[in-house]
């Protein structure tokens, strides 16, 4: 359950190794990272019956949105109540269901972006939340490439709502309540490498039937939920966002901008003050 | 206040409206402590942020008056810069004030703050987290830095002399404080390339944001003690402004080099080209706040009393431009209900800022803004 990212694994790793057996060590780090738990979304399968968002309410407690007529339950995007659903995606000759909820990325934006690691990602998988922690600043609401959580805006002292893979029923063995739940096999479960590992041989026996990509396999450098879909995955709102983590550029930039200027800083200053003509300076305080 | 009734002057006509708008702006800040965001703001899941922090985004470049100043006086040495320091520093300090107090109203589970500066919580790869810190360090040291416009009228020398005595460290951490906040605003944005608009997602965010924070600075300054000036019937120092607006211009010149970079480098000008809303933004953001006010700085009217006032005012318009796409136009998402700010959000950001005015207002008339060179401090 720590917060330790696979970059700063590395990082420690690496200074301890030497960096003669870095490529050994981003392997171990990428095996890791395949034994989490994980959901296999085959968008072919999918009915778009919306028993996943069923079981995710009942599990969660999470309220119904009702339509006008009030006689179904019909979240229109994902909210603070609904953390995941079946999207429809209609194309002039082609049709598909698309469900949303949390990616649960390998490398995940709102957790680098988090102030005081209210979202963390842990070992098991999930991108999990401690409202205890969080103060509401919705930094996470922006860094998501996914859009994905969501605020409770109606609440006195509103939180952070979005999937957590149900990280509460993994510590007994049991599966995601919507992957449990699914009747048609178009959402399953389990370890990541075994998902990927089916997603490879369902495109390499049917590839007719698929677009030839597992979305999440590599993109944002990998996420927990995989999908595969017979329509482009950017129709279904899953973008192309590269396979570069999220925070990479951004972490990046702190560990050079932030030490330098820390450190640059004040050196800087001291040798400006020491080069500077000093117009008298000293007689006239101009504080 | 005591010093009120010593002066025996009338009121300005700007002080009881001002006092006003504040007092609504405190009372409709209570109520959105104890009601929540949902009655009192527009903010959405579609826009999770709203006018409070483009405001805040746009008074910490503002603020940075006091940065840009302390460094040209305390560092480069620069004595005849020193009388515009303490009207610098003071707008600095209410500056961050009212961006201290509209973060405060604009998390939303408040009651728990503080979880920002406890240790074990603090992650060192979140830019917002490293803005929070120093932003609440820096506002301690301008704290420190204004505290001898009172001292010295309530005649408090010793605590005076110590800040006299490790100015240099004061001041020098204010300047380290300032130029990693000032930048990691900009960063704060790098790990949303797929969010905000090209033309204004760039690598070089954090040195553009750090690059406003001088101009903006400078402007600021040279707005203020040219009202001061006017207000007190002062005469204008020509020398001094000029050479404000010399050092704005040299941090102007710079922006406009590596945003022109970005944009031929990263291949934008067909869509700064584009007839939408985003090409327009940038082009006016980009003529208001930079083309203006180098023509004025760039010319003689840069000797005119009233050309650096009026180069700030237009580099200050480009800031709020910018930082307005930044933080809101340009992160929108399609929405069923498009962002527009809610009335008690206005009142709030304008009583707040208000409330500024009237501080500074009263520290104009009743304290000694532009210390004379000699009588400033006692020697001992």
């Amino acid at each position: 359950m720590s917060p330790i990212s696979r970059r700063d694994f590395l990082k420690v790793a690496g200074l301890a190794l030497g960096s003669a057996f870095i490529p050994d060590v981003a392997l171990a780090a990428g095996e890791d990272s395949s034994n989490q738990i994980g959901m296999l979304y085959d968008a072919t399968k999918c009915v778009g019956c919306n028993a996943c968002t069923n079981a995710c309410r009942q599990w969660n407690h999470t309220e119904v949105e009702k339509d006008p007529s009030g006689l179904y339950d019909a979240p229109t995007d994902l909210s603070a109540d609904t953390w995941t659903l079946i999207k429809l995606y209609e194309g002039e000759e082609e049709h598909s269901f698309v469900k949303r909820q949390c990616m649960h990325c390998l490398d995940p934006a709102c957790v680098s972006g988090c102030p005081v690691h209210a979202l963390q990602k842990t070992s098991e998988g999930p991108v999990t939340y401690d409202p205890d922690r969080c103060i509401g600043c919705r930094y996470c609401m922006y860094t998501c490439p996914f859009h994905v959580p969501r605020f409770s805006w109606d609440d006195v002292v509103p939180v952070i709502a979005k999937c957590t893979l149900c990280n509460d029923r993994l510590a007994d063995g049991n599966g995601p309540a919507c992957a449990e739940r699914c009747p048609t096999g178009a959402l399953v479960w389990g370890r990541r490498d075994d998902l990927l590992a089916e997603a490879e041989s369902r495109l390499e026996n049917n590839s007719d039937r698929y677009v030839n990509h597992i979305y999440g396999k590599d993109d944002v450098g990998g996420t927990s939920v995989l999908y595969l879909s017979h329509v482009p995955f950017e129709k279904v709102g899953l973008d192309d966002l590269g396979t570069e983590p999220i925070p990479q550029l951004s972490e990046d930039a702190g560990d050079v901008i932030i030490p330098s200027i820390l450190v640059g800083g004040p050196l800087l200053l001291a040798a400006i003050r020491s080069i500077s003509k000093r117009d008298g300076w000293e007689e006239s305080w101009p504080l | 206040m005591a010093a009120l009734d010593k002066t025996k002057k009338p009121m300005p006509v700007a002080f009881y409206p001002l006092l006003a708008l504040t007092l609504i702006a405190i009372g409709l800040s209570i109520y959105r402590l104890a009601v929540g965001l949902g009655p009192t703001t527009n903010m959405s899941d579609y826009s999770p942020w709203g006018i409070w922090i483009t405001v805040d985004l746009f008074l910490i470049p503002v603020a940075g008056a006091a940065f840009t100043l302390s460094l040209i006086s305390y560092f480069f040495g620069r004595e005849h810069y020193h009388k515009a320091v303490r009207p610098a520093v003071l707008a600095g300090f209410l500056g961050y004030v009212i961006v201290g107090v509209l973060l405060f109203l604009d998390v939303g589970r408040w009651p728990q703050f503080y979880n920002i500066f406890v240790p074990g919580f603090i992650n060192v790869h979140s830019f917002l987290e490293e803005i929070s810190l120093c932003v609440a360090l820096y506002t301690i040291i301008l704290l420190i830095e204004v505290a001898p416009i009172f001292l010295e009228k309530w005649n408090i020398k010793t605590p005076i002399r110590w800040i006299k005595r490790s100015i240099y460290v004061i001041a020098g951490a204010g300047i380290v404080l300032s130029a990693l906040h000032q930048s990691s605003l900009g960063s704060m944005f790098l790990i949303m390339s797929h969010r905000l608009h090209p033309l204004w997602w760039t690598p070089a965010l954090p040195v553009l944001f750090f690059l406003q924070a001088g101009y903006a600075g400078l402007g600021t300054t040279a707005i203020v003690i040219t009202l001061i000036w006017k207000a007190k019937k002062m005469p204008v120092d020509r020398v001094l402004l000029r050479r404000i607006g010399q050092a704005m211009a040299i941090n102007l010149l710079l922006y406009l080099a590596v945003k022109a970079g970005d944009w031929l480098g990263a291949g934008e000008i067909p869509l700064l080209l584009r007839p939408d809303a985003f090409g327009w933004l940038a082009w006016f953001e980009i003529f208001i706040g930079i083309f203006v006010p180098l023509a004025i700085l760039l010319s003689k009217l840069i000797s005119h009393s009233a050309g650096p006032f009026w180069a700030g005012v237009f580099a200050l318009i480009g800031v709020f431009i910018n930082r307005l796409v930044i933080t809101w136009i340009g992160l929108a998402l399609p929405s069923p209900h498009p962002y527009t700010p809610h009335w008690i959000e206005i009142m709030i950001t304008i009583g707040m800022i208000a409330g500024g005015f009237l501080v500074y207002g009263m520290v104009v008339r009743h304290f000694r803004l532009f210390p004379d060179r000699q009588e400033a401090y006692p020697t001992n």
